[in-house]
């Protein structure tokens, strides 16, 4: 364990994350996993600061942990996971003496009040609506459909089908036919349903504190569900300005004044920005890591700077780089699913493996021969990795690999 | 030889040096992340290196840039997790494969353990459980075991195997590059000729080492000289020990020409195959068929000929020639050669006078192994032949050779001591344990009258139990464990080593009742050590215990150090005789189950396996410097007084070598300390 300030705060992390606890036990900053029983052992091994805590249905227990950890000393609760992020809020309701900061996280973890919300602040949104069962489905396919006046026979538009509360891609469907609908199990209600935005998709990753913008990532999306990059091409970072403008909205729609939000937005084609979600904790696909490749800094360590309320702006100061011109290169990630029906094994292919960019991969070996079928996004078999100087180049590569077999 | 030419320099040129140059680079910032992350966030870090070094080895030059980072990886924590974090306990004969595996990561990280050992044998990197000589001896194995890969033509299952056999040529290269092969093949007929001076039952290894020196030599050549000769006596005593087999004819063409030899022939053939039996204790698989030809040659006896009997041999023969008839019948097969140098030895032994054996022997005839103890020995051995001949084979090896018993991979020296002291001094009880293992899946033994039955016990320190060890360990090793563990469990509370009363409880009642430790159990220091160093002496040195020898092996325990004299552990062996060499210098001759008992104890603590008087299987050392190791051993609790007169020179010799090494640390405080 690195040595610890006792000066500064004492953070709790809500959910089991070894890159996170990684990066904390190396960060000056006391700190606390708090993650359900089945870790007690791990962490006992490992030294590893632990309160085993079961993360299920937030409910009167919440009060319990909060002074549990009041009573130990922590400052601030930073979640982890999208499932802890309301145990965050109701936790650092009672460590900083602030109730309204448990309604902020409620906002966080329902798509639809956030939403609705972003929407009454003057935010822009698409078309939404919320779905309790597959008959409300089926009636907004159509109705934004024959707003687009398509006639009978011509292929629908899509529209994008998200449960309430799964993060990331997990839970989201693409939803172009009846069929698709008949495909949707039943835990996955209620839902947001969204009209589909042909555009530019790309997520922002932004250090908060005191209400202020510390450092603001954008990552660029080559295709959603497959690749990202950071950051990202000249063509996006030109709209830095704008998209800086719109964090700004958020923090002040949602009331944010410390903290970490992983937003996601569409440019379209009229060079409209419009507002697809926000979460409050670390993004999936790694992209923490993609930015500590190409600025050198770890998000982690970030994070806890941006939640402990004993961190000082000269701190944050120093520890965040200067955006876009202090990155050493842009660093990207490539989801591999297997194409095939039927696989045997992995292997990287050749031209990949040659490419200068790539760098290395994090693919599992096949367990089963079998492919399931995709369903919504599903998770990927791992990731590869890639660093270059050009984002048009490594934008193209990350492109090209969807095309490549890495399974066969 | 010269094998510089065939692996000349890998050659470079500008397109590959630039890839290089930056997969170097990406390697280096995948090490760096490894480095940073915590002990127990090493895995998520070792795939990405894993990874790149699969990419770095495939590139001309790309081992020498892993042999220059391979200390730092292994510093890293590449290795963390995995049985290749333990260098000093991998075996050179599965490298080979993993080098082959179709898993890229584990090519690399084989490759990377070996970059690791060639850092450490070339001088450029130390290693805390591996020192210089052991990387370079364990570099030398992995070569002479992978001999034909190294210089032969590939056949077509390589050839098949395309990119995965040429890197193995290429790392087996790039190591003989380092190493020099020069002496592989001397340094490699030495250490045959060394391990089967132990006659070890399990010489698989030692007959794998011999075909690829039978490849090598067929390849290559080698200039004439001592070490051609002594490969040459090697490769003919398992592949062509006769005048009708010289030439490797197979089994069939060999049995067609017995049937059209004379007599004088066959006594040639027989008499050849007991030589060389006998030269190298190993067994040729024509000998094996010429035994089962021999039962049914009506002439006259080829068997004892055969066996190379001595006279107690031959005595044997003639009072039980039916039963030996037998034996052979069902032990001696070609996938079971070896238990014919078993039964030889055993006859030699002269334990078939011993009343209840040979009716112990003719149960285990006709034994019949049941449930788990069948599926045991089937998974341990190959099918070639039934469970029961596998067994009854592993009878007659342990029997005719207790001391060849062995551990394996395996911390069972407790059950394998027991193994061999049995097959040594209770051969029938022996019989006894196998046979309730093999029927009932249960041994029954008592712990000062309470009755213990494993078959009721948890598993024990070796799991399941081993499978490479002979068949007997691997039938009786995971109970006996059980059993010894549960008579600690009921030592549990009492104060002093365990050891004091498990040992006799678990050996039998010739292991003496009174027992010497050298450390107080609770603290880990030394208490009264020169009492127990004097006691030593006058309970095992002939000239202070009135010149008695040791009737029955002695168990004893031994505080195992390197050949840095770091401690390594706490290891059971068992004394079995004291006595002068041929230059009159009092040694202890004992037996180690560890599978090599020639080790490197440091400060000069060698362990001697021949030229000192050693019989097949003994290790031995002079008197004080073997008392320097010891740290527990039995005594007969009658003894009234005793060591008084021990000049205090010797008692100083053992005790300063002591405290140089494992009790380096142990030193009670305060100081003086003893009587």
């Amino acid at each position: 364990m690195t040595e610890k300030n006792p000066e500064k705060g004492y953070v709790a992390l809500l959910g089991w994350s070894l890159n996170a606890i990684d990066a904390v036990d190396r960060f000056d900053r006391r700190y606390v996993v708090v993650a359900p029983p089945w870790a007690e052992d791990y962490c006992k091994q490992n030294d590893i600061p632990f309160v085993p805590w079961d993360f299920d249905r937030l409910n009167e227990r919440s009060h319990e942990l909060a002074h549990q950890l009041d009573d130990m000393g922590v400052d601030v609760a930073i979640p982890i996971f999208e499932e802890t992020v309301e145990w965050a809020g109701a936790v650092n309701a009672v460590l900083l003496k602030n109730p309204r900061l448990l309604g902020q996280a409620m906002l966080f973890r329902d798509k639809s009040l956030m939403k609705r919300r972003a929407q009454l602040g003057g935010i822009r949104v698409g078309v939404f609506e919320e779905a309790h069962d597959r008959g409300d489905v089926i009636r907004f396919l159509k109705r934004v459909n024959q707003t687009l006046l398509k006639l009978d026979g011509d292929p629908n538009d899509p529209i994008h089908f998200k449960a309430f509360d799964k993060s990331g891609t997990a839970g989201h469907r693409v939803i172009r036919t009846p069929e698709d609908v008949d495909n949707i199990p039943d835990e996955e209600f209620p839902a947001l349903l969204e009209s589909h935005l042909d555009g530019w998709e790309f997520a922002v990753e932004a250090w908060i504190k005191n209400g202020k913008i510390q450092f603001l990532n954008i990552s660029e999306y080559v295709t959603l569900g497959y690749s990202v990059f950071v950051p990202a091409t000249p063509e996006l970072e030109a709209h830095r300005e704008r998209i800086t403008e719109e964090i700004e909205k958020l923090i002040e729609v949602f009331d944010i004044d410390f903290g970490f939000i992983h937003p996601e937005y569409f440019l379209t084609s009229d060079n409209k920005l419009y507002f697809g979600e926000v979460a409050y904790r670390p993004p999936g696909f790694n992209a923490l890591e993609l930015i500590e490749r190409a600025y050198g800094f770890n998000g982690y360590q970030g994070l806890v700077l941006a939640f402990d309320p004993k961190t000082t702006q000269e701190e944050l100061d120093a520890f965040f780089p200067e955006e876009v011109v202090d990155a050493r290169g842009h660093a990207g990630c490539f989801g591999v699913y297997p194409r095939r029906r039927v696989v045997s094994r992995l292997e990287v292919p050749e031209e990949t493996a040659n490419h200068p960019y790539f760098e290395f991969h994090e693919l599992s070996d096949p367990r089963e021969q079998k492919v399931a079928k995709r369903s919504a996004f599903g998770t990927h078999w791992g990731l590869a990795y890639f660093f270059g100087d050009n984002a048009h180049d490594l934008r193209d590569l990350l492109k090209r690999q969807e095309e490549l077999d890495y399974y066969i | 030889m010269s094998t510089r030419n065939a692996f000349a320099r890998e050659g470079q040129t500008g397109d590959s040096d630039a890839a290089l140059a930056r997969l170097s680079g990406t390697l280096d910032m995948a090490i760096e992340r490894l480095e940073r992350a915590r002990p127990f966030a090493k895995a998520r870090y070792q795939g990405p290196v894993l990874d790149v070094l699969g990419r770095i080895i495939a590139q001309p030059g790309g081992l020498g840039v892993v042999r220059q980072r391979a200390p730092r990886m292994d510093a890293a924590g590449l290795f963390a997790g995995s049985d290749w974090d333990r260098p000093e306990v991998l075996l050179p004969q599965l490298v080979g494969a993993t080098l082959m595996s179709e898993d890229p990561a584990f090519q690399a990280l084989e490759t990377a353990s070996l970059a690791r050992f060639l850092a450490v044998a070339d001088g450029e990197a130390r290693h805390d459980n591996l020192h210089q000589e052991g990387a370079r001896h364990f570099l030398t194995q992995v070569l002479a075991l992978n001999l034909k890969d190294l210089f032969g033509v590939p056949d077509e299952a390589a050839r098949a195997l395309g990119s995965r056999y040429e890197l193995k040529r290429r790392v087996l290269g790039h190591i003989a590059d380092h190493v020099g092969l020069n002496d592989v093949l001397s340094v490699l007929v030495s250490e045959i000729w060394r391990l089967l001076e132990q006659r070890s039952i399990q010489v698989g290894v030692v007959k794998d080492m011999i075909a690829q020196i039978a490849i090598a030599l067929n390849e290559k050549g080698t200039a004439p000289g001592s070490t051609r000769l002594g490969a040459e006596r090697l490769v003919s005593a398992l592949f062509g020990p006769t005048t009708a087999s010289r030439d490797d004819p197979g089994l069939e063409v060999y049995l067609d020409r017995l049937s059209v030899a004379d007599e004088s022939g066959l006594s040639r053939e027989a008499m050849g195959f007991a030589r060389a039996m006998h030269d190298t204790g190993l067994v040729s698989d024509y000998h094996a068929v010429f035994l089962t030809w021999a039962l049914d040659y009506g002439e006259r006896p080829l068997i004892p000929e055969a066996l190379g009997l001595g006279s107690t041999g031959l005595d044997c023969w003639r009072h039980y020639r039916g039963l030996i008839e037998k034996l052979v019948r069902s032990a001696v097969s070609p996938a079971t050669p070896q238990a014919a140098y078993g039964l030889a030895m055993l006859l030699e032994r002269g334990i078939l006078h011993h009343a209840p054996m040979v009716p112990a022997l003719e149960r285990q005839l006709s034994l019949s192994l049941q449930g788990a103890a069948r599926d045991r020995i089937a998974l341990g051995f190959v099918p070639a032949v039934p469970p029961e001949t596998q067994l009854l084979a592993g009878v007659l090896q342990v029997l005719g050779q207790p001391l060849g018993v062995g551990q394996g991979a395996n911390p069972t020296c407790q059950s394998a001591r027991a193994i061999a002291m049995w097959a040594l001094n209770d051969p029938d009880y022996l019989l006894h344990l196998i046979t309730q293992m093999a029927e009932y899946d249960t041994l029954q033994m008592q712990f000062e009258g309470t009755p213990i039955n494993s078959a009721d016990l948890p598993l024990g320190l070796a799991g399941p139990g081993p499978i490479d060890a002979d068949p007997v360990s691997v039938l009786l090793v995971a109970h006996l464990d059980r059993i010894y563990a549960e008579m600690g469990r009921l030592c549990a509370g009492r104060t002093g080593d365990p050891h004091t009363w498990i040992n006799p409880q678990f050996h039998g009642w010739w292991v003496s009742r009174d027992c010497a430790v050298a450390v107080d159990v609770a603290t880990g220091k030394l208490a009264g050590y020169e009492d127990f160093l004097r006691r030593f002496f006058a309970a095992y040195h002939p000239d202070y215990n009135g010149g008695r020898p040791l009737g029955h092996p002695q168990p004893a325990g031994i505080a195992v150090t390197d050949a840095q004299q770091t401690f390594v552990g706490w290891h059971a062996i068992a004394i079995l005789r004291v006595s002068e060499d041929q230059a009159g210098r009092m040694r202890v001759y004992f037996y180690n189950p560890n599978n090599d008992s020639g080790q490197d104890w440091g400060n000069d603590v060698v362990v001697s396996t021949s030229g000192h008087g050693e019989r097949y299987g003994e290790g031995s050392l002079e008197f004080e410097a073997f008392l320097s190791r010891v740290y527990l051993f039995h005594d007969e609790p009658l003894r009234s007084r005793y060591g008084q007169e021990i000049p205090a020179d010797l008692i100083r010799t053992a005790r300063d070598q002591a405290l140089a090494s494992w009790a380096a640390d142990r030193q009670p405080e305060p100081a003086p300390e003893g009587t």
